[in-house]
């Protein structure tokens, strides 16, 4: 079977899902999500303290997904860890069989559950991308020879929507000079819009893959749109999960996702897409049914 | 200017406890700009502590708190004052506190204030972290505008997926720092920096507690 690594460069539409860890040492639950979205997907991300919250850590977890038949995506970010821990998570994580690595710089603290922490920020995605780059090289980031080389596919991420786009462009750019091979984006849902970037994006050799997350209802698209920078729900997408009503909400999300995959997809817009259901991963394999995908 | 803020009452009696008398030294420099360490802040302090109690045998606001000679000098008239103090107050920074604990090594001295930030005054009374003294100045690379301090992840290649319209992530009374480098950097068509991967930042530099030999100016 081929690898995440192995479709995406193949040219194949690409599907990346996510797992978020527990709070907690029950992973159950996360390992039955897991398990339903097995030999479906190409590629599984599992985060890293994402928002900031503390949780289990990407890296054991990537591990249990591997010995599962996932081919993990460990999500790195730079908030937590300086750049000994970084280097060494990440040569701990080639032994242990991971090969992808998506470099991120990672929400601020104040965004968490532990406000009164250190953030650390030794270094940031761009850099982290180049530390990758250098592992893979047999260096370390101070310039020390590697006992053994690794051999990451190293990914970023970019916000399509960003206002203003023109700073957020020179830093994708930037991300794809320090070594980027793939982007997973921000969540998207003006696909107009998004065709736009990518047509920026076309200009150079990274694979793309459009974030898509799961709308449950309506709520949830306002919260979005109010409270998470970079994200815009389109005004008709809230209409249509409103005239669905309370009980169909989350079938019209499901709707929704599957088609604008559809879209994408057929209209080879982008190499692939990231689908993000956070806490409902059971249902991305209903989304891939609908989008034709399975 | 280096910020500071006065500290509780409660905090600052707390630590009082056992003493009864003592020096007040505040600083004509930046305490004095914050409103922490002038004449008027002096007075104040000396009604607070007499309002519980404790008396101020003897007050100066030295010229320059963090200039240990000079404040050695200036302190000479003051000596049975502050020899009959249970305790010198320092009203500047933690660094005017120390120059005072190395002037008396067998004096009790404690800081009133907490030490913020390096900054600019903006408005009145209204203060702004600046620089975080970081030992490697990028500012040529960036507009003039420091990102070490100004973005809240110190980030050095541009915004992170969270600013918003011109906003921080973290907070909304922030403008995103990398928003405003763009503005300037375009503005004084210096754009192509941005495009310049900035090297991860050299901590060493930073080493603490740092110390400086600058070079004496040639006897005349
Ligand atoms: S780059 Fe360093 S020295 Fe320059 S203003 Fe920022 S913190 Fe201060
Ligand atoms: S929004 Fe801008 S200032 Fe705030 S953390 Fe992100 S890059 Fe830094």
């Amino acid at each position: 079977m081929k690898n995440f690594r192995e479709v995406l460069e193949s040219g194949e539409f690409t599907i990346t899902a996510e797992c978020g860890p527990p709070k907690g040492t029950d992973i159950k639950e996360m390992l039955e999500h897991a398990r339903h979205l097995l030999g479906k997907i190409h590629g599984i991300n599992v985060t890293d303290n994402q928002s900031a919250v503390m949780r289990i850590a990407s890296l054991p977890v990537c591990r249990l997904l591997h010995e599962m038949g996932h081919d993990p995506i460990l999500q790195m970010t730079c908030r937590d860890r300086n750049r000994l821990a970084l280097q060494s998570d990440l040569l701990g994580a080639y032994i242990l069989g991971i090969r992808n690595v998506l470099c991120m710089t990672g929400d601020h603290v104040s965004a968490g559950d532990h406000k009164s922490a250190k953030t650390v920020y030794d270094i940031e995605s761009v850099q982290l991308l180049r530390v990758v780059d250098g592992l893979n090289h047999g260096k370390d980031m101070a310039g020390n020879d590697l006992k053994g080389p690794t051999k990451l596919f190293p990914g970023a991420v970019v916000t399509p929507e960003s206002n203003p786009i023109e700073p957020q462009l020179i830093k994708f750019e930037k991300k794809i000079k320090a070594g980027a091979r793939f982007f997973q984006t921000q969540a998207i849902y003006d696909i107009p819009k998004f065709r736009k970037f990518m047509k920026v994006a076309r200009n150079f050799d990274v694979k793309i893959l459009a974030g898509i997350l799961l709308l449950k209802n309506a709520g949830m698209a306002n919260y979005l749109n109010k409270f998470v920078p970079g994200i815009t729900v389109p005004e008709s997408l809230i209409e249509e999960l409103k005239a669905a009503g309370k009980e169909e909400a989350l079938d019209k999300g499901i709707d929704i996702a599957a088609r604008q995959i559809r879209e994408l997809k057929d209209d080879k817009v982008c190499d692939g897409v990231h689908i993000m259901a956070i806490g409902l991963e059971n249902k991305v394999p209903i989304i891939m049914e609908k989008a034709g995908l399975l | 200017m280096i910020i500071s803020k006065q500290k509780d009452m409660e905090e600052i009696l707390n630590f009082l406890k056992g003493g009864k008398s003592f020096f007040l030294l505040g600083c004509s420099e930046c305490a004095a700009l914050c409103g922490t360490g002038d004449d008027k802040a002096l007075n104040e302090m000396e009604e607070k502590l007499a309002k519980s109690g404790k008396k101020t045998i003897g007050k100066f606001v030295a010229k320059i708190g963090c200039q240990v000679l000079g404040t050695k000098i200036e302190l000479k008239p003051f000596k049975e004052a502050i020899d009959e103090a249970d305790a010198i107050l320092v009203m500047s920074c933690g660094a005017g506190t120390q120059a005072m604990v190395e002037v008396y090594p067998d004096k009790e001295v404690y800081s009133l204030n907490d030490t913020l930030f390096l900054g600019n005054m903006t408005r009145f009374r209204q203060f702004d972290e600046r620089c975080s003294l970081c030992g490697e100045c990028i500012l040529d690379k960036t507009g003039g505008i420091c990102p070490v301090t100004l973005c809240p992840k110190g980030l050095l290649n541009g915004p992170c997926g969270g600013t918003n319209n011109g906003k921080c992530e973290v907070s909304p009374d922030l403008e995103c720092a990398w928003v405003r480098i763009y503005e300037r950097l375009k503005r004084i068509g210096q754009l192509d920096k941005m495009k310049e991967i900035l090297e991860p930042k050299d901590y060493s530099k930073h080493f603490k507690p740092s110390a400086l030999k600058a070079k004496k100016d040639e006897k005349k």
